[in-house]
């Protein structure tokens, strides 16, 4: 046993107040988790602390919160792990939510964005023979299994930094499990998946990896590269992530290095004025200071080694 | 938060190049284009420190994390071809500056340390043009080398121009620190190394929510605002905890973080914050001369920061 102070975060939407911090003092084993304190303190010292659970074994997904600012499952986080200097813990709920009370959120906008998806089988022969098994080759099988470890969580969603400044980004869970449904050899529906995640700016991943962090290794951030590049193969390219990623595919292949200029205008579009317009205060910015790159860049030397490369692998380019 | 390692790794632990003083350099493509104060700015670090670094010229861009949208195994490839590079001269450790390529080349390296199929898939396509890798070359950015084999004792010896209080927040970038079982050198939640070195270097780092967050680079021509929000968000937290400076071993997130805090005003208010490059602000400290730093180069300039510290007068900038 060990005293432990609980630094919580405490609001009631149903009151109307602001929310205010509350220090809990308990003695506990600080080998246990921090959910197994909340559940302590909530016994023991204050019965209306609110937040939630169910499995206590991360396979549920309810216990996501903020945990001395990061977050994670609180029942998958040893306290002695987290533990800070004057031997408190802080807690939040998950950011990138509103809260309704302690560490519960509005899920809603998690939910809405994953139920866009048609989360379902959409087989080919839907409506006849509701019999016969559908299999799938343990080949195929082996795409879907990280996805299908997902227990909606949200913590990748609380971690993901553009939704903190654009709630319109499908963000992590939706896309991994888009890409659950796009690579199902079952479904039918592909293209269609693959074009609707993509009007949810699945380009918008910012590729910062905070999704790594996702406690059932679901490992959102490469699902989210594995549907791009099947929209990149499905030829939906009108857009300026795939540009980006195939102009600069085309300048590391001629040059063996991103040419900063000619990504900028490959991705904003050539002869998209106003699109390059918007871009001119920066450019202008960095130009008065000198911070203009090459406008001809030469190739590295054995530049025509990286263009076998490319050709042996037969990479798209813009 | 762990204390800091003040004394170099062990001679034995240390790697071939590290024993030779003698590194391969991969730049990067940035500090080669529109961050050329980043790389003049290493090349005098380098030479202060006593160390050599030899640029693997004939490298290829690492892939920028965006490769992977149009074919999984190219980055891997071509990363291949520059470990070659390496271990052609004798060369163990390839230095990078930039969170990016230090990320994403140490990706690369894994996956062919830990498949053998991935191995011989890109010695099959090197072997094209005669070439090989062994598997022999660790990734390290800058950072890691300047506290495992120079030493943050060693440094702190050798500041000559210290920071006089200078408040810098750390800004790691996510691909030095994120994924985990990638980097691996530090915790990625609870990153330090910044701020070891910042108070080395005689200023005082600050701590704040933003230090391991995104700086929105890769995004910023996907959709309007989206970069100059992140931006804007980050470095709103930093001022309020009284950061007068950030110091970022990315070239990327200088770019962004330099560039967008004029776009991010109408939402997070002024910042201002002029964003050093992690050798500019060593470098100042070790006396190498300031006019060589490329300090004119920057959106936001750090001249007045410098002046009022006493660290430069404010023209250098």
């Amino acid at each position: 046993m060990s005293k432990i102070t609980l630094d919580l975060f405490r609001f009631d939407e149903a009151t109307g107040e602001d929310p205010r911090r509350e220090r809990v003092d308990i003695d506990f084993p600080e080998t246990s988790t921090v959910l197994d304190a909340l559940e302590y303190a909530k016994a023991e010292v204050d019965g209306s602390i609110t937040f939630r659970r169910s499995c206590r074994s991360s396979i549920c997904g309810s216990c996501s919160m903020n945990i001395n600012g990061t977050t994670g499952l609180a029942c998958k986080t040893p306290i002695n792990s987290v533990l800070r200097e004057d031997r408190s813990v802080r807690i939040d709920p998950m950011p990138n939510f509103e809260p309704i009370k302690d560490m519960v959120v509005h899920m809603d906008p998690f939910w809405d964005k994953y139920s866009r998806l048609k989360p379902y089988l959409q087989p080919a022969d839907k409506d006849s023979d509701h019999e016969r098994e559908r299999r799938v080759s343990p080949e195929d099988m082996k795409k879907l299994v990280a996805v299908a470890n997902c227990v909606m969580c949200a913590t990748c969603y609380a971690l993901c930094p553009v939704i903190s400044v654009d709630p319109s980004f499908a963000g992590p869970a939706a896309i991994a499990y888009a890409y659950r449904f796009i690579e199902d050899s079952r479904d039918a529906q592909t293209s269609e998946r693959v074009a609707q995640i993509s009007d949810d700016y699945l380009w918008l991943c910012a590729h910062c990896y905070a999704c790594s962090y996702c406690p059932k290794h679901v490992d959102p951030h490469d699902r989210i590269i594995d549907t791009k590049r099947k929209s990149v193969e499905l030829g939906m390219t009108n857009a300026p992530g795939p540009r980006h990623a195939l102009v600069v595919s085309k300048t590391i292949k001629q040059t063996g290095m991103l040419a900063e200029n000619e990504v900028i205008v490959g991705t904003v579009g050539k002869f998209n004025f106003k699109g390059l317009l918007k871009i001119m205060p920066l450019g202008l910015r960095m130009a008065a200071k000198g911070k203009v790159p090459p406008l001809i860049m030469h190739p590295v030397p054995k530049v025509d080694e990286i263009r076998t490369i490319f050709d042996a692998m037969e990479v798209p380019v813009a | 938060m762990a204390t800091a390692i003040t004394d170099p790794l062990p001679a034995k632990r240390r790697s071939k190049s590290a024993q030779m003083k003698r590194y391969g350099f991969f730049p990067g493509c940035v500090a080669k284009e529109s961050c050329t104060e980043l790389f003049n700015s290493t090349m005098l670090l380098a030479d202060r420190l006593g160390i050599e670094l030899i640029e693997l010229t004939a490298a290829s861009c690492c892939g920028a994390s965006v490769l992977n949208d149009v074919n999984r195994d190219v980055a891997r490839v071509l990363n291949a071809r520059t470990y070659a590079q390496a271990e052609a001269l004798g060369l163990d450790d390839v230095i990078t500056i930039c969170s990016t390529c230090t990320g994403h080349m140490r990706a690369a390296n894994k996956e062919l340390l830990e498949d053998e199929r991935h191995m011989e898939h890109a010695n099959a396509i090197l072997g094209k043009f005669n070439a090989s890798y062994q598997g022999t070359v660790s990734v390290r950015h800058l950072l890691w080398l300047l506290i495992d084999d120079i030493g943050l004792d060693e440094l702190r010896k050798m500041v000559v121009n210290p920071l006089n209080g200078l408040k810098v927040a750390p800004f790691y970038g996510c691909h030095i620190i994120r994924p985990e079982s990638v980097n691996g050198w530090e915790s990625a939640r609870n990153p330090h190394s910044l701020e070891d070195l910042i108070t080395a270097l005689g200023g005082e780092p600050i701590d704040y929510a933003g230090k391991t967050r995104c700086c929105g680079f890769h995004v910023q021509l996907e959709k309007d605002g989206i970069a100059a929000n992140m931006v804007g968000q980050n470095m709103r937290i930093a001022k309020d905890k009284g950061a007068e400076a950030v110091l970022t071993p990315c070239p990327l997130c200088h770019l962004a973080l330099d560039g967008y805090q004029a776009d991010s005003v109408a939402r997070w208010g002024r910042t201002d914050l002029p964003t050093f490059h992690l050798p500019q602000l060593v470098a100042l400290a070790l006396g190498v001369d300031v006019t060589k730093l490329g300090l004119k180069r920057h959106v936001i300039s750090p001249g007045a920061i410098l002046q009022e510290r006493d660290l430069a007068p404010m023209h250098v900038a």
